[in-house]
């Protein structure tokens, strides 16, 4: 889901670096009130942890690999705003120290991934996890993929819309809702599935190793 | 057996390696000293064939070595049975549920037919026979060592290459490791930046200097008495100390880091 | 606090943080070709005498998703039978000059002296990227491990066994760290202040 940059307008770009510096403030006011003066390392540690899982590769039949983002197992390990704040930084990481990743896509996919997907996978996980504790698990991980996934293509999807010359062509993305959702969705749709599986089987294995004395 | 030639090696703009050129012979015993960040875990890597070098050549056994060249099945099989290599980080060289799995992985992919047999009696010339059923993430990191060293050493390999192999270790078992060493038959390189440990671990010795070049091949203890050198490989280094009043200048090796 | 304009490289970079991102910002408010290419071509001037290697660096970024979507492109066009040519050139020269705009950045400017103003910033993301360098080296360390140790192809149990091995360890490896880096910062005093 990295989108290079050039394909987003300043139309959308700036209102979500603003919407974006809002929700870091606040994100931060909240962890430092969870966690005091830990915040800072555990924020750290964590941007680390997500911008690691974000390698693990998930072995497909045949050789091939896929990806999956840790966003549902950071999330329900430890909490929205840590996974949100850890998920801003690793793009921030990725775009100005590794030159990997957009800068102007930057907040778009914070707020996506990071912030959406997070919440995605907490309620699909309060809500479920009465009936079935690993159905729910699998879900939020499932969940914090494809969500995300389908804000980003509409997002892209708009641009046309709101940014074209005079004669109607296109001065970003070019494709409209009806090209992008389909084109993003459905492989996403099959790559949440390893996103569930991590969600489930990482959650499993730090709540096992909590249980345990350190 | 194994032989460099010009071997370079930079990652991005960065020189990791300076055109090493050494040949080692069946049955050696070679210790690779260069202090911290002088490429010799990136050595090691090259001469197992998992990094492809910038420049120059890697054979063993007369036969290009490369991730390349290694795709052919036959190489891989024949190479990967011969010669193997310790990483630094025992852990990631750990992953199977038991520690008779992680032993017997090698030659049940070789497929042979005593496996388990083979993994039994290297997990207990190791003294980890005890340890068979548990999952290798909860051993010591002593123990993970000699989990992963039985779990090469299974397949009887001719060459063996060792990153570091004391530096997770204390003393005690730094001796056992010592004499379990110049106890085996084949031929070894083994990394180090501890100068004491050095002689007990090879005769001749191979060391990279701060400028990523090969700054010595010959007898470790010609090596040692060369305090010129050792000063310029940044494995010895000068200490100011007050006594009483006098101050003066020592030159100092620091062993246990 | 030590003061933020007392160290000219610091200023320097700070400047840069600032010129790249109103750089980046003129970038897509433009939207005639040729203005573009000037901002392509001074940029790659910029960039001296690494320009051949930046541009084909950017190249290499952009190529996957560029190719794809200007394929598109030019398919939907073609159904529309409407010239293309014109879209398709700003599109790719926009991607290629923010592209190149962003590298020459990361190249030249050290970020973390850019953001020496904030010391809490620059400690959070000194930590961060020092964490995930060693994560990253341990990520390929499990994978060449894997490939040094199997004379055939490893299985995809064996992979999947990889990768669960992996993830667990950066769990375990991150909780430990959290744990030693917030002593480490009491001890230093680093909430005193």
């Amino acid at each position: 889901m990295h989108i290079p940059d050039g394909f987003l307008s300043p139309q959308t770009y700036v209102p979500a670096y603003a919407v974006c510096a809002g929700l870091w403030v606040l994100g931060m006011r909240r962890l430092r009130a969870r966690l005091d003066e830990e915040t800072l390392p555990w924020l750290a540690v964590m941007t680390a942890l997500s911008f690691v899982l974000m390698m693990v590769a998930l072995p497909l039949p045949g050789g091939s690999t896929v990806h999956a983002a840790g966003i549902g197992l950071l999330a329900l390990s430890f909490g929205v705003w840590m996974s949100f704040l850890a998920v801003s930084l690793v793009l921030a990481m990725q775009a100005l120290l590794f030159g990997d990743g957009g800068i102007t896509a930057l907040p778009v996919n914070a707020l996506a991934m990071g912030l959406a997907g997070s919440m995605a996978a907490w309620w699909t996980w309060r809500g479920l996890r009465r009936t079935n504790e690993s159905l729910a698990l699998f879900a939020a991980g499932w969940v914090s993929m494809v969500l995300p996934a389908l804000l980003v293509a509409l997002v892209l999807g708009i641009q046309p819309a709101i940014a074209h010359d005079t004669a109607g062509r296109p001065l970003f993305f070019p494709f409209g809702p009806e090209v992008v959702l389909p084109a993003v969705l459905l492989p996403h749709a099959l790559v949440g599935l390893g996103e569930g599986l991590l969600t489930l089987l990482g959650h499993r294995y730090l709540t096992r190793r909590r249980a345990q004395p350190a | 057996m194994l032989e460099l030639t010009g071997v370079s090696h930079r990652y991005g703009a960065a020189m990791v390696l300076k055109e090493i050129s050494f040949g080692v012979e069946a049955g050696e015993k070679v210790v690779l000293l260069g202090a911290n960040g002088t490429g010799k875990s990136t050595l090691l890597k090259i001469a197992n064939g998992l990094i492809a070098p910038s420049a120059g050549q890697v054979r063993y056994r007369g036969e290009a070595i490369s991730p390349g060249a290694l795709r052919n099945a036959a190489r891989n099989r024949r190479f990967r049975g011969r010669a193997a290599l310790l990483f630094q980080n025992p852990d990631a060289m750990l992953f199977n549920p038991t520690v008779l799995d992680e032993i017997a992985f090698g030659p049940r992919q070789l497929g042979l037919a005593d496996a388990e047999e083979r993994a039994r009696h290297w997990a207990a010339a190791l003294g980890v026979g005890r340890h068979l059923d548990r999952p290798p993430f909860g051993l010591s990191g002593g123990e993970k060592q000699k989990v992963c060293l039985a779990a090469l050493l299974v397949l009887e390999p001719e060459l063996l290459l060792l990153d570091e192999p004391a530096a997770a270790l204390d003393p005690r078992s730094t001796g056992w490791l010592v004499d379990f060493l110049a106890g085996l038959r084949c031929t070894v390189i083994t990394t180090t930046h501890n100068l004491s440990l050095a002689p007990e671990l090879g005769r001749r010795a191979l060391v990279l200097g701060e400028d990523h070049g090969l700054l010595h091949d010959g007898g470790v203890e010609a090596f040692l008495g060369d305090r010129e050198r050792l000063l310029a490989a940044n494995l010895m280094h000068i200490h100011r100390h007050r006594h009483g009043l006098v101050e003066h200048r020592h030159f100092h090796v620091h062993d246990w880091d | 606090m030590n003061n933020p304009f007392a160290d000219p490289g610091a200023r320097r970079d700070r400047l840069a943080l600032l010129a790249y991102a109103l750089a980046v910002l003129a970038a897509t408010l433009v939207h005639d070709p040729r203005w573009l290419a000037g901002g392509l071509t001074v940029t790659l001037l910029l960039a001296g005498s690494g320009a051949g290697g930046l541009l084909s660096r950017v190249l290499r970024t952009v190529l996957p998703f560029n190719l794809a979507v200007s394929m598109g492109y030019l398919m939907l066009a073609w159904l529309r039978t409407e010239p293309p040519w014109q879209t398709l050139l700003l599109l790719n020269l926009r991607v290629l000059l923010l592209t190149a705009i962003t590298f020459l950045f990361v190249r030249r400017v050290n970020l973390f002296r850019a953001l020496g103003f904030s010391r809490s910033l620059t400690y959070l993301l000194g930590l961060a990227y020092s964490q995930a360098l060693t994560f990253r080296r341990a990520h390929e360390d499990f994978r060449l491990a894997l490939v040094s140790r199997s004379p055939r192809r490893p299985g995809l149990m064996d992979r999947y066994r990889v990768s669960a091995a992996a993830a667990s360890w950066y769990l375990e490896k991150a909780l430990a760290a959290a744990r030693e880096s917030a002593q480490a910062l009491r001890s230093r005093g680093f909430f005193d202040a």
